[in-house]
């Protein structure tokens, strides 16, 4: 895998690879126009968060049966998203794979929106956010949500590090060379290059801290995604109570952020004109990988469906015929074929993981992830052990209210917000790293 | 389409309905089941276990022999089985019918034994006013008394417990009344439960004995409450006597909240979890920190070009 084509050994100079990628940074009105546009978007769905905080929980469409709605489906989905950091930088990068060095900042910035955004989505789905200080103040280490909190910032964390610490030397280069930049973007390029010179000392120092941090995320990482599917998989509820949920979360989020990754490679790729670095080989590996992730995926479904539903004992048996012909079937088989199925078949063909294609069909991919958590929240609270009896009609169905809708939107203009500020104010592919891997000399001045 | 869907169970529901009232009025009991004898006696201690049967097995759909008070189904109720119109049939036909079971009346013959059919048959046959025989083959003749008593003794250490009936004749001498049933109760959680030993009926001296189990837990003290009553309330109406007596086994309640479990408090959380979560949690950030502290060499490392 290590190989890359020989195409790709162009007259690159460290001056032409610095001038590229630094370019969008400080010359691109589109993207501008686009801040303006999420803000927008994030101040007329605010409103509909503050509604909710006027008049609480009551506004959305969640009763005392379906508890968890759209919101905790979001939230799985964003934790799902934020781990392509982990598999792209942390897992690969640590197997030396080295296509992923030009995307690898990319994924870093998608980890850190979608895990911080998270966090926020869970704040948004509670009437009283103000209280939420009291998971830690009388948290019980029993309780899963108090391991979920824990696991979310601590990967937040790790990440940022993670996005920052390799952007060092990147760092370095922008202090130096975006003199167009405002007083307070060249104030923070200076404090967080930390005097990066790229000495031999500074950088074999730095580069074992970035090691250390890429085996801490692997657990944590592991750790986040599982701790989230034991918020489901500690209760005795159908569809819930299985013993797999933990790699099929993990397996999920692999899908969901290999398929957000391409699309966000596709944009920058088109966008920042960085055809010279995010070239046909990514796409073409990262086809391959989603691949092998897609495969791993199905294999977990098919343990998950086919085992109860070979079994179809009291219970299970409701849930699983809503979901595989009832009232879920559309979603459901939607997200397995759109989601899983077809997008194997398809990027078996190498002409399908060319970019254009590869992009359009991670749209569906991505579209099917979210699904698939709306499929896994959503059903099992409506079949409950006891029968619903005696209790208003809204307590039996459940459908987001426009407020949920505009607050999930909330929640993504938020994470897109993030990773647009980033990448205008940050260097979306490696400099240094670019160079050295080309075997291109790195020259920071002093 | 509604509209179709809504037709047709419409008409299913006709179509079952008229099925079961076609069922329901025909037993079809053979005439050689008619003919089958109820084989015991029916004397007090019959047909007050019979009542007790009845009660459990019957009264919640039949009500009150006599009384009309059934529950009312559709599209049949049950009977009044303590009526006359229903028993003019033959103890066969009544047993043929408890075994078999017709519509909402469900059978029975699996659930009870064939004694405990022919009591019940005895308890109902008490109420058929055309039948003598109940009152013939009667065993209880206790003179006629006033001032009905009953008495308790317990015996701390053989944990035995003695009721004692009694009653003021005319002549104004206290007799005891024997060939009475009598219900030994203890309090527990939810109900009752019965201590009482098979046949506890009163002997000729008005006694009746039982023994208080020897496992059966009290609170801190071996206190509990027990209740002794006349089974049935026909003859002395409802006397009982409650008491409390330290005869259980002396038990120190456990509230499950203060072990250390999953679902203690947070203070009586499992010490592995507890050992989990923060050292996993110290572990990691320490990591963190170590590297963050790290970054402060990083300036540092700038002067030395070597
Ligand atoms: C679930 C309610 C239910 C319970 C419990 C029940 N029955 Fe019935 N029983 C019925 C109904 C309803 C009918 C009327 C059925 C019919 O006529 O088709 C009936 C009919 C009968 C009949 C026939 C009445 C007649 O008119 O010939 C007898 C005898 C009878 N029950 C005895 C008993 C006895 C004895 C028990 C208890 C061991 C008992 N049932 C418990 C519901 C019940």
């Amino acid at each position: 895998m290590n190989d890359l084509p020989k195409q790709e050994e162009t007259t690159l100079s460290f001056e032409k690879i610095k001038k590229d990628i630094l370019h969008p940074l400080q010359n691109h009105k589109g993207l501008e126009l686009w801040i303006v546009f999420l803000v927008t978007v994030i101040a007329v769905c605010g409103w509909a968060y503050i509604v909710q905080l006027r008049d609480g929980l009551g506004v959305t469409g969640m009763r005392d049966y379906v508890s968890w709605g759209l919101y905790i489906a979001n939230f799985v989905f964003f934790v799902a998203v934020s781990l392509v950091g982990m598999l792209i930088s942390s897992i690969l990068g640590l197997l030396r794979i080295d296509w992923i060095t030009p995307i690898s900042r990319i994924s870093e910035m998608i980890a850190v929106a979608f895990v911080a955004v998270s966090g926020l989505v869970i704040i948004m789905d509670m009437g009283r956010p103000d209280r939420v200080a009291n998971v830690i103040i009388h948290g019980r280490f029993q309780s899963p949500i108090l391991w979920d909190i824990t696991v979310v910032t601590t990967y937040l964390m790790i990440s940022l590090l993670l996005l920052i610490l390799p952007m060092i030397p990147d760092l370095a280069i922008c202090k130096n060379e975006l003199k167009k930049a405002s007083p307070i973007m060249k104030k923070i390029y200076n404090v967080l290059s930390l005097g990066y010179i790229n000495t031999p000392s500074q950088h074999k120092h730095l580069h074992r801290m970035i090691k250390t941090l890429m085996v801490l995320i692997v657990p944590v990482g592991l750790a986040i995604h599982t701790v989230t599917s034991w918020l489901f998989a500690a209760t005795l509820r159908n569809g819930w109570d299985t013993t797999i949920f933990g790699p099929y979360f993990v397996a999920g989020a692999f899908v969901a952020g290999a398929a957000a990754l391409v699309m966000a490679m596709y944009f920058f790729r088109i966008n920042y004109k960085l055809q010279d670095y995010i070239t046909d080989v990514q796409f073409d590996y990262m086809g391959k990988l989603m691949v092998a992730v897609c495969l791993v995926y199905l294999y977990f479904n098919l343990n998950e469906f086919l085992v109860p539903g070979y079994k179809m004992k009291t219970g299970d048996d409701v849930h699983l015929k809503e979901l595989f012909t009832g009232h879920w079937a559309v979603l459901f088989w939607c997200s397995q074929l759109l989601g899983n199925v077809i997008p194997i078949i398809l990027l078996l063909m190498k002409k399908f993981r060319k970019p254009l294609p590869l992009m359009l069909i991670s749209i569906f991919v991505l579209a099917s992830a979210w699904i698939k958590r709306y499929v896994i929240v959503i059903p099992t609270l409506l079949h409950p052990h006891l029968p619903i009896q005696n209790v208003p009609e809204n307590f039996v169905h459940y459908f987001p209210t426009g407020i949920e809708i505009a607050v999930t939107v909330l929640s993504f203009a938020l994470a897109l917000l993030i990773i647009t500020v980033l990448a205008k104010i940050f260097p979306v592919v490696p400099i240094c790293e670019i160079a050295e891997q080309r075997g291109i000399e790195v020259k920071i001045e002093d | 389409m509604k509209n179709i869907y809504q037709l047709l169970t419409c008409l299913i529901l006709i179509l079952s309905l008229s099925n079961f009232t076609v069922q329901a009025e025909d037993w079809g009991v053979p005439s050689s089941a008619k003919k089958k004898h109820n084989p015991y006696d029916a004397n007090v201690k019959n047909i007050s276990s019979g009542k007790k049967i009845f009660n459990i097995n019957c009264k919640t759909c039949h009500g009150d022999p006599g009384k009309g008070n059934m529950i009312h189904l559709v599209p049949i109720s049950p009977t009044d089985i303590g009526s006359q119109d229903f028993l003019v049939q033959t103890d066969g036909e009544i047993y043929y019918k408890i075994n078999k079971g017709n519509g909402a009346m469900p059978t029975f013959e699996k659930t009870l034994n064939d004694e405990h059919k022919w009591m019940v048959i005895t308890y109902l046959r008490s109420f058929d006013k055309s039948n003598r025989r109940s009152e013939k083959l009667a065993e209880v003749k206790n003179p006629e008394v006033t001032d009905v008593k009953l008495d308790l003794e317990i015996q701390d250490s053989s944990k035995y417990i003695l009721a004692h009936l009694t009653g003021m004749t005319k002549k104004g001498k206290r007799v005891g009344l024997h060939g009475i049933e009598m219900s030994f109760l203890v309090k527990r959680n939810f109900g009752y439960l019965d201590i009482s030993r098979e046949d506890a009926y009163t002997d000729d001296n008005g006694k009746v004995e039982t023994v208080f189990p020897y496992d059966l837990p009290g609170d801190r003290e071996g206190h509990v409450d027990l209740l002794v009553k006349l089974t049935d309330d026909a003859f002395y109406g409802n006397l009982e006597k409650s008491q409390i007596v330290s005869l259980g086994v002396p038990t120190i309640p456990v509230n499950p909240l203060d072990e250390r479990a999953m679902w203690g408090t947070r203070a009586n959380a499992p010490i592995w979890i507890m050992v989990s979560y923060i050292g996993g949690v110290f572990v990691i950030w320490g990591v963190i920190f170590f590297v963050l502290f790290q970054m402060i060499k990083i300036p540092r490392l700038a002067q030395n070009k070597e």
